[in-house]
């Protein structure tokens, strides 16, 4: 072994070790963040974390199509506000519950979203970036105007026992069914991870990702992948749509904030990084809870996302220029 | 014979002629050009109400030996498309009357052109008197516009007085604690600034509240401000916001054990099937009619069976009686005067005493700039058994108050 490559070892190990010693500060950090909230202000930590949740899971499958098919849906939020209107609409005349009607809501939206891929996003890949943002727009405004012609702009919201289900610890009682975001959020981020590591498609998605001329030249149906991922994200952020019915009340203008609070989350983790869109939405759900549990900050709590957002792509552009 | 051929030509004669006035086809129309944001319920709904209210006034002879036409254009809630549709409705559909309106930020784009035409207006909207009020300025500049809805400040101070009246009638409900937990935007700020004044201004009442984001605008956590208020322990809890945030905000509620004496919200309107949830048990509200009115009012009776056969829906916000009613209001001032022109028109409305589906007899009177404003009170009412039954004011009363709000179980 030559000297400049035991140094490109030694290089390499060194990296390896500051990931390392980083991961370990940033896990300290957040399990010194817990025991303080825990003792000093509880509902933040449950109040951030279930915010969190759902802030994840809805961002998760934005990451998932921003990362490979490389194109911001603008009507993310909105195939969440179709979904929770197909599930509200079978639920009552069907009378099942919303959780019941989950994964064909799933599927549905999955199917949705393949036929709208096809008919309309496929033919606008390879279009200026400014284009593309135009169609995922109108398609947003499209599908929020139609829910309007049909179900106007009256609100709805199915009356479920369990969504009011709470814990009392000590004299603390607080609501305990909106952990169910953060696991689905956890099964989205694994599930995905594993999907993306381990299965063949996933694999292919990854490649095609990363690079979509090399994937081509190695047999992979480009295209199909894309549509194929597209589907995935939008059937993912279906099952979401059936699950904040639980939750909230819809109305067609209901989608599109979770729209802009994904894209900054997904820019915050930066593309492609799945877990990290996880980190993001606990630092913001956390720091959103804790300004809003004192009376002076309360009102401050919007522009959190804002100031995150400015912070870490300021100092990822320091961290670029740097190296 | 001769005499019997004579009745029977007489009878057949009066026959034809009442046959002939049953059906007599009334020639030329007068033209009503209402403005709603028909995407919205209280449009949509407001605008239906005020189509069957020309159907029921055509159906019974017209006005003046002529029909009634309801020309709607849609302001989608914006000040210029609003502005737009008064220059249409006046140039291109040439209408005698202005009715309609909803949001004051849409009725404000209205006002120039309104002034422009000169033309009666019988608005059903625009409560907000910092703007819509002051933009019309004082008589006589202003007498061609009839504002049915009450103003924010004549709502504020029949809150005060209903529960003044409400814990003189029923000395088991006291209320020295109020918190009002107002959603962020104008709306719930200017809530804020009025229930302030309205309640904490003589030091009866402690005054505490809370902002919070609506779920109509991307919030729906709602679990920080009522922490706040479970702390403050208050007696009356009020929220202002959206019908959005009406169950997720009480199934939170539930969940953190937050049960007031009295629980109320103030939306503009409630969510389809609200009633039906278990939750809205004895939550009160305030709000101008309830199909329990039907109970003690036949003019509400009569419109709600009607809207009911013509739409297959019902009712479910106060503007669609409002506009019914803005509608013979202005059919009975136009028989009235006997003519569609200003001058004569204003006089005939003013001496308007009109028996309303909302429980109570309209008339108009001057409010703190115009000269003709119509309804003042807004009433205090409260979910029992999936109905809204009225509170106060106790004349239109249809129940007593349960009190206190239960204690989750």
């Amino acid at each position: 072994m030559g000297p400049s490559l035991r140094r490109h070892n030694l290089n390499i190990q060194a990296v390896k070790m500051a990931i390392k010693q980083r991961k370990a500060i940033i896990f300290a950090i957040s399990i010194a963040t817990a025991v303080v909230l825990i003792l000093w202000k509880p509902t933040v930590l449950i109040y951030g974390l279930q915010a969190a949740g759902l802030y994840a899971a809805v961002a998760i499958p934005m990451g998932l199509v921003l990362g490979i098919v490389h194109i911001v849906n603008l009507s993310h939020g909105e195939f969440m506000m179709l979904a929770s209107y197909a599930t509200y609409t079978v639920c009552r005349a069907l009378g099942v519950d919303p959780l019941i009607a989950l994964i064909p809501a799933a599927l549905v939206t999955a199917l949705f979203g393949w036929v709208v891929f096809q008919l309309t996003i496929r033919r606008a890949l390879k279009a200026p970036e400014l284009n593309q943002l135009i169609l995922t727009f109108g398609l947003a405004i499209a599908f929020s105007q139609i829910i309007n012609l049909i179900f106007t702009s009256q609100t709805y919201k199915l009356s479920l026992e369990y969504s009011s289900m709470s814990l009392d610890i000590g004299d603390l009682s607080f609501g305990v069914w909106s952990f169910v975001f953060v696991a689905v959020a956890v099964i989205y981020a694994v599930g995905l991870q594993m999907f993306l590591t381990k299965t063949r498609t996933g694999k292919a998605a990854l490649a095609v990702g990363q690079n979509p001329k090399g994937a081509a030249i190695v047999g992979i149906d480009v295209y199909r992948t894309y549509g194929l991922v597209f589907a995935l994200a939008i059937g993912l952020v279906g099952a979401m749509g059936a699950l904040f019915l639980t939750k909230s009340a819809i109305f067609p203008g209901v989608g599109s904030p979770f729209t802009m609070k994904s894209f900054s989350l997904v820019a915050m983790a930066g593309i492609g990084n799945i877990p990290g869109i996880l980190g993001a939405s606990v630092l913001l759900g956390l720091a959103e809870n804790f300004l809003r549990s004192f009376r002076g900050t309360r009102d401050w709590a919007e522009i959190v996302y804002f100031v995150l957002i400015i912070a870490v792509i300021l100092s990822r552009s320091l961290k670029g220029k740097k190296s | 014979m001769k005499r019997m051929m004579l009745v029977l030509a007489v009878l057949v004669l009066f026959a034809g002629s009442a046959f002939a006035q049953g059906t007599t086809k009334l020639e030329g129309t007068i033209k009503l050009g209402g403005i709603w944001t028909l995407a919205d319920i209280t449009g949509k709904q407001g605008s239906a109400a005020a189509q069957l209210a020309v159907d029921e006034i055509n159906a019974a002879g017209g006005v003046l030996g002529k029909k009634l036409e309801l020309i709607v254009v849609d302001d989608e809630g914006k000040a210029d498309k609003a502005a737009a549709a008064v220059e249409k409705l006046a140039t291109v559909d040439k209408v005698d009357v202005f009715v309609g309106g909803m949001a004051s930020g849409a009725e404000l784009g209205k006002i120039p052109a309104f002034k422009k035409y000169g033309k009666v207006v019988m608005s059903t909207g625009a409560a907000g008197s910092a703007t819509v009020e002051k933009a019309l300025g004082p008589s006589p500049e202003s007498d061609f516009y009839f504002h049915l809805h009450p103003w924010d400040y004549n709502q504020g101070a029949s809150y005060a007085e209903g529960w003044d009246a409400i814990q003189k009638k029923y000395p088991q409900i006291q209320i020295k604690k109020i918190f009002l937990a107002y959603e962020e935007g104008a709306f719930g700020k200017s809530s804020w600034d009025a229930t302030k004044v309205l309640f904490g201004s003589d030091k009866r009442y402690t005054i505490d509240g809370a902002s919070f984001k609506s779920a109509l605008l991307g919030g729906g956590d709602y679990t920080a401000v009522l922490e706040a208020a479970k702390a403050f322990k208050p007696d009356l809890f009020i929220w202002a916001g959206y019908d959005a945030d009406a169950l997720p905000m009480l199934e939170q509620a539930k969940a953190m054990k937050f049960s007031p004496g009295i629980y109320l919200g103030a939306p503009p309107g409630w969510p389809i099937g609200f009633g039906s949830s278990k939750l809205a048990r004895n939550v009160m509200l305030y709000g101008m009619w309830s199909p329990a009115i039907n109970d003690i009012n036949p003019v509400s009776a009569k419109f709600y069976k009607n809207y009911i056969a013509k739409y297959r829906e019902e009712p479910a916000t106060y503007f669609a009686p409002l506009a019914y009613s803005a509608v013979y209001i202005v059919a009975e001032g136009i028989k009235a005067a006997g003519t569609t022109e200003t001058g004569p028109l204003v006089k005939a409305l003013e001496q308007t005493k009109y028996v309303s589906p909302l429980g109570e007899v309209i008339t108009f009177k001057p409010s703190n700039i115009i000269k003709h404003q119509g309804i003042t009170r807004q009433k205090i009412l409260q979910w029992q058994n999936g109905i809204q039954e009225v509170i106060w004011p106790f004349e239109t009363a249809t129940a007593e108050p349960v009190y206190p709000f239960p204690a989750w179980k």
